[in-house]
């Protein structure tokens, strides 16, 4: 199965993520930095509950996703049935993005958010 | 009984589904990368947010821009497989896997459609909606079916990190 992600442009305006700050002249940074990430804390990437995937499917994506154990899958699986949502991934802006995006190939429903 | 999905040690695998439901199921299949195509709002769960709060929708406008060509030929491509191959009584596991994507894609569409919820209860019989429903527990119990081979084949402990 294809597990490929575009890539995201770079140039003007097409850079995401944590830009590191040698690489970032200081009169350019509002240009390269996106309003909403100013910090370096990382996004969490979160799968949210919702009525049709099963719950043996959601568990076997974790697991081939991320490289989970049954049991680390199942319990996320679970936090996701019962409390409506678990973060099942963390990390920089563009890491956040990739995993979204494959979480999205498999049909979750993930989103993602900065850590606050 | 044995389940009509194994893997077999070729690494194959065998799908015994009677030819009516084959038939079915990649009438189904052929029908979405129409609507795909044509961003119909039916297969509109086929494509979540990544960012869903108002603040950050530049951010999703973005995320939009940059995957849904490739989330969109992901799933069309799957689904074709699943036509392609719909008659055929043993999968390569890429096969197998673009089954398993078509299927989901397929119970994501029409439950949505449903608005199916968690412990609903079958519609009537009378219900206009019953045959479309029947269709989603078949699809469902075929889900069910293949996951329980594929898992089986992921190591119980896990993998020090997560394959791309």
């Amino acid at each position: 199965m294809r597990e490929q992600f575009p890539r995201r442009r770079r140039g003007a305006g097409g850079t995401v993520g944590v830009v590191p700050p040698e690489a970032a002249p200081l009169g350019d940074l509002d240009t390269i930095l996106d309003e909403d990430v100013a910090t370096d804390e990382p996004w969490l990437v979160i799968v949210w509950n919702d009525p049709i995937n099963l719950m043996s499917f959601v568990t076997y994506v974790l697991q081939k996703l991320f490289g989970y154990s049954k049991e680390k899958a199942t319990a996320l699986m679970l936090d996701v049935h019962h409390k409506g949502r678990a973060v099942v991934s963390s990390g920089t802006r563009e890491r956040a993005e990739l995993d979204v995006y494959r979480l999205h190939e498999h049909g979750l429903w993930a989103t993602m958010e900065q850590s606050t | 009984m044995s389940s009509p999905i194994r893997r077999r040690r070729d690494g194959r695998y065998a799908v015994r589904l009677d030819t009516n439901a084959r038939i079915v199921l990649a009438d189904l299949a052929r029908q979405l990368p129409e609507a795909i195509g044509a961003h119909d709002p039916m297969v509109r769960r086929l494509f979540p947010p990544a960012y869903p709060t108002a603040e950050l929708a530049g951010a999703e406008h973005d995320y939009r821009e940059l995957v849904d060509t490739a989330l969109a030929n992901h799933h069309t491509d799957a689904l074709r497989t699943l036509v392609a191959t719909a008659q055929a009584d043993t999968l390569t596991e890429s096969e197998f896997q673009a089954w398993l994507d078509a299927v989901g894609s397929l119970r994501l569409v029409l439950g949505t459609r449903l608005d199916v919820h968690e412990d609903m209860e079958a519609p009537d019989p009378e219900d206009p909606a019953a045959a479309e429903y029947s269709l989603f527990v078949f699809l469902g119990e075929l889900q069910y079916l293949m996951v329980e081979v594929l898992a089986d084949d992921l190591p119980a402990e896990g993998r020090p990190e997560g394959v791309l």
